[in-house]
């Protein structure tokens, strides 16, 4: 199982290389899956996903340390360091005790009360997404970044880490400095403030613990005894109860730095965990893949086949013979009245029929006469329409009726009117056909006497 | 259908015979291609094959996760019709034998290549498959087709013809009339130009060939429609990502500790368009995927001119960007839309205050940003070096240049039938699409520009955006069809 922020890391590799392919694969490669997991009754989420795929591509399980994080590791170790470092400095500065002046409770209760804040504060900035420190990070992140909006969530577990070493090794050492020597606390404040005023403030701050721990909760004597001033020797009845504070010392710190601290740092990791979650939810490629696990395929393109392209042919246009018997294929330029001047210079040349809606003994009685003329032979053709198998049987056919060396000119027209093709295109499949007949008799002719 | 097993265990009992087969037959050249290519939505068909070069005829399965609902088959066009037909009436003794001689004509010709493609058309006609007979109407009707449509009746197949529109005359009435001595059913349809509901209208009359043949159209007419809504859907997804990355999109360099910025402002900002051409190019061919156009010639405007059509052309900003007057008003509906946010946190005890000022604040950083130049930012210097950042542009008149290049080139590819052939020309237009956009969408979509452009914009609002570019899509798509069908 992995952590929600691998999960997402991972998540986010696999959606920028997909990005590379085309939506028609990967819609056939997770529907396959979607269909696959359905089938062997398996859950389909984003966990079994990426590891279908790590498996497909032979791709082993990460151990869970991705470099991306490393940074944010990195640094977590070297703040739970300097906690641990600064915490035992802190405390041990703070219980120095020369026997000149006791060491004073309320200074104490006041920076366990910052710490407090500074925990409360970290987390808060959290929530609400603040990042004060974001420079501190170098430039903003590249766009897109998966951990963007993570960041304050992960520099929040971070801080809380260092904050919560800081405690602990605070309340130790505050606990060694209390087994190896004889710490003699008091209490010292400008604000007019009475002994009872102030056991009322320490049996607030004792609260949580009162019942379970008396020993921890100073009594209203205690609190008269230890209170000290600046000025003066304030000589103390009983220097042995000044040392009684220790215990509401370490409670107090125990209750409001380190159990905070701890409690933010869980709710700050589970809240990288939510995050990390709710931004797998809200990446662009998590709503699609669930698409693509939904939705049927669709095919309809069959097979891909690539369009074969004609080969490239040189179009050679031989002039017309100036007479000969003019053939319609299919009718082609039977209702032009001057598309016979055009061909060729005979006032009244035989015009005969072929091909179309004709019948086979037509064709044949067509192929008879014009052989029988034995003048070249023009035939004209509709030369939008491409030349088909029945043109090539004509033609095949007049060459064994006719007498050899029979000049056959071939002549599409652009329209029925009799116009000259020019379109390069229909040109060159004209020119092709009559290549195929291999015929050196056959040419090509344009529409118009030279 | 969505059980792997279950549908094995159809597509077992689902016989060759029942499966719904269409083979689209027809003269050379009639556009038999082009009407396969637009149903299959295939670009790839080789349309306009020269005739009389040997050809298949190639199949193209309509399959539902590997679930076939119906077939359609290209064939080669007539070569040879009145020789077929005689030998045919040669070999037939009455009506009834009629579809058998077809056959034995297919079997017996099968190795003979002057019928080769004869045997091809017709060869999934004798296995059971519908006609699809297509015709040109924009030539006049004449009789040189009745020997391919008699050999066709021979067949006793069930059979559909279709006019289609090549060219610009108009001979459709004259085409149906002799169609309709031949065929059951007749219908005109332009391959290239119909939209994409004549092509569903057109596959439920395949459906009515045969009586078992309609529900399984009727359920690929299902998934057809889903699947365009899909696709439409998904280009809405790229095309937010685009805006995303463009608009917010940073060009870095290294500086040495004494090199100066401006210097470098002319090469960062070349880099920077250059990605931001780059990054559109991918946009417009993930979209062409989407909608399967894989051979799509795309003419655009030169992008190293450099004030043509190009992306930062002046033109392209007049065409595709907005009025100051109009970035203004948009400006005050989304600095509005902000400081309302002011009123309700006051529960109205500003009594509008909060919306005004915010209004007017938008409004003016829209019309002061709109003639501003980005200039170089410097990141802190670190080992004797440090970043130049170029970007994002400050101008809100980009994400609206963005926009409404994307959004022309969706609407001409999601229209685009699989028949055309011809370039595709990435026109530009007078008029602004945002004009059938409401206010409160209009103030919604500068927002968001806005806070793409500054960066400041959360992957948890990329639905938003999603959502406002569907209203944009909509809103051009009628935008287009005004100007259609003002120009007609």
């Amino acid at each position: 199982m992995t952590s929600p922020l691998t999960r997402l890391l991972d998540f986010d590799d696999q959606y920028r290389r997909d990005s590379q392919q085309s939506q028609a694969f990967l819609h056939r490669r997770d529907r396959r899956f979607a269909q696959q997991q359905q089938d062997q009754r398996q859950p389909l989420t984003a966990d079994t996903w990426l590891a279908e795929l790590r498996a497909l591509n032979d791709q082993r399980q990460s151990s869970g340390r991705d470099p991306r994080l490393r940074r944010w590791r990195q640094a977590r170790w070297i703040f739970a360091g300097l906690g641990t470092v600064l915490g035992a400095a802190f405390m041990a500065g703070l219980l120095f005790y020369d026997g000149s002046r006791q060491i004073n409770v309320t200074l104490l209760l006041l920076l366990v009360g910052v710490q407090l804040g500074l925990a409360l504060l970290t987390s808060l900035q959290a929530w609400l997404g603040w990042q004060p420190w974001a420079s501190l990070l170098g430039r903003t992140a590249e766009q897109g970044d998966p951990l963007q909006p993570l960041r304050p969530a992960l520099s929040a577990r971070i801080a809380h880490t260092g904050g919560l070493m800081f405690a602990i090794s605070g309340l130790l050492t505050l606990l060694a400095m209390v087994t190896v020597q004889d710490l003699a606390f008091g209490w010292s404040t400008t604000l007019q403030a009475s002994a009872e005023g102030y056991h009322r403030l320490v049996s607030v701050v004792a609260l949580p613990w009162q019942s379970l721990w008396p020993a921890a909760f100073p009594s209203a004597e205690l609190v008269a005894a230890s209170q000290y001033y600046r000025l003066g020797d304030n000589p103390v009845s009983d220097p042995a109860l000044l040392g009684n504070w220790w215990p509401f010392i370490l409670m107090a710190w125990l209750t409001y730095v380190v159990l905070p601290r701890l409690a933010l740092l869980v709710l700050a990791a589970l809240q990288v965990r939510w995050q990390a979650a709710a931004s797998l939810r809200r990446h662009p490629g998590y709503q699609p893949l669930f698409y693509r696990f939904e939705t049927p395929w669709v095919e309809t393109r069959g097979d891909e086949e690539a369009p074969r392209q004609p080969a490239p042919v040189q179009v050679a246009m031989a002039p017309l013979p100036e007479t000969g018997t003019l053939i319609h294929w299919a009718g082609a330029g039977q209702a032009s009245a001057g598309l016979v001047a055009q061909l060729t210079t005979q006032a009244s040349p035989l015009q005969l029929r072929a091909g179309g809606n004709s019948s086979l003994e037509e064709d044949a009685d067509t192929l008879r006469r014009a052989g029988e003329r034995g003048q070249p032979v023009i035939l004209v053709a509709r030369g939008w329409e491409p030349p088909t198998g029945e043109l090539a049987d004509f033609l095949l056919d007049a060459r064994e009726q006719w007498p050899a060396g029979t000049l056959l000119a071939l002549v599409p027209l652009a329209d029925e009117q009799g116009g000259e093709l020019t379109d390069d295109k229909l040109l060159a499949q004209w020119q092709r056909f009559i290549e195929r007949q291999k015929d050196a008799s056959l040419l090509l002719c344009a529409a118009n006497l030279p | 259908m969505d059980d792997n097993g279950k549908t094995q265990t159809h597509d077992d009992r689902h016989s060759d015979a029942a499966l719904p087969r269409f083979a689209v037959v027809g003269h050379p050249n009639k556009g038999k291609s082009s009407v396969v290519a637009t149903l299959a939505q295939n670009d790839s068909i080789a349309i306009a094959m020269e005739s009389g070069t040997t050809r298949d005829s190639h199949r193209y399965p309509m399959k539902v996760d590997d679930f076939t609902l119906y077939e359609l088959v290209d064939t080669p066009g007539f070569q040879r019709p009145r020789k077929v037909l005689a030998w045919l009436q040669g070999h037939s003794l009455s009506a009834s034998d009629r579809p058998d001689t077809v056959a034995a004509f297919v079997t017996q010709h099968s190795d003979d290549p002057r019928y080769h493609d004869e045997c091809e058309l017709l060869r999934p006609i004798v296995e059971g498959a519908g006609i699809i007979y297509v015709v040109d109407g924009s030539v006049p009707y004449n009789r040189e087709h009745e020997a391919e449509m008699n050999i066709l009746r021979w067949t006793g197949r069930p059979s559909l013809a279709l006019i289609n529109q090549i060219g610009s005359d108009d001979y459709s009435a004259d085409w149906e009339a002799a169609l309709g001595q031949y065929f059951q059913i007749v219908r005109r349809f332009d391959a290239v130009r119909a939209p994409f509901e004549k092509h569903l209208e057109l596959l439920r009359s395949f459906g009515e060939l045969a009586p078992n043949w309609r529900e399984p159209l009727d359920a690929a007419l299902e998934y057809l429609q889903a699947l365009k809504f899909g696709r439409d859907h998904q280009a809405l997804e790229c095309m937010a990502d685009a805006l995303i990355e463009m608009l917010g999109h940073q060009q870095t360099v290294r500086l040495g500790e004494h090199e100066r910025a401006a210097l470098l402002l002319p090469t960062l900002r070349q880099r920077w368009q250059a990605w931001q051409r780059e990054r559109e190019q991918r946009l417009r061919h993930s979209v062409e995927d989407l909608y399967q156009h894989r051979r799509l010639q795309r003419q655009e405007s030169d992008l190293s001119l450099p004030d043509g059509d190009d992306l930062f052309g002046e033109r392209t900003r007049q065409l595709w960007g907005i009025s100051k007057g109009q970035l203004a008003a948009a400006g005050f509906g989304a600095g509005a839309v902000g400081g309302a946010g002011l009123d309700a946190a006051t529960l109205g005890h500003s009594l509008g205050t909060g919306a005004l000022i915010g209004g007017l604040l938008g409004a003016a950083g829209s019309y002061y940003y709109s003639d501003k130049l980005t200039k170089v930012k410097l990141g802190p210097l670190s080992g004797g070096f440090r970043e130049a950042i170029y970007g994002p542009l400050k101008d809100p008149q980009f994400g609206y240049v963005v926009l409404g290049r994307a959004l022309v080139h969706w609407y001409q590819i999601s229209q685009r039938n699989h028949a055309g052939r011809d370039v595709l020309v990435v026109t530009d237009s007078d008029g602004h699409w945002l004009e059938e956009l409401s206010r409160g969408d209009r103030n919604g979509l500068q927002k968001s520009l806005l806070a793409l452009s500054r960066r400041r914009f959360e992957p948890s609002k990329r639905q938003r955006l999603i959502e406002q570019l569907e209203l944009a899509q909509q809103a051009f798509a009628q935008w287009q069809m005004k100007r259609f069908s003002e120009g007609q």
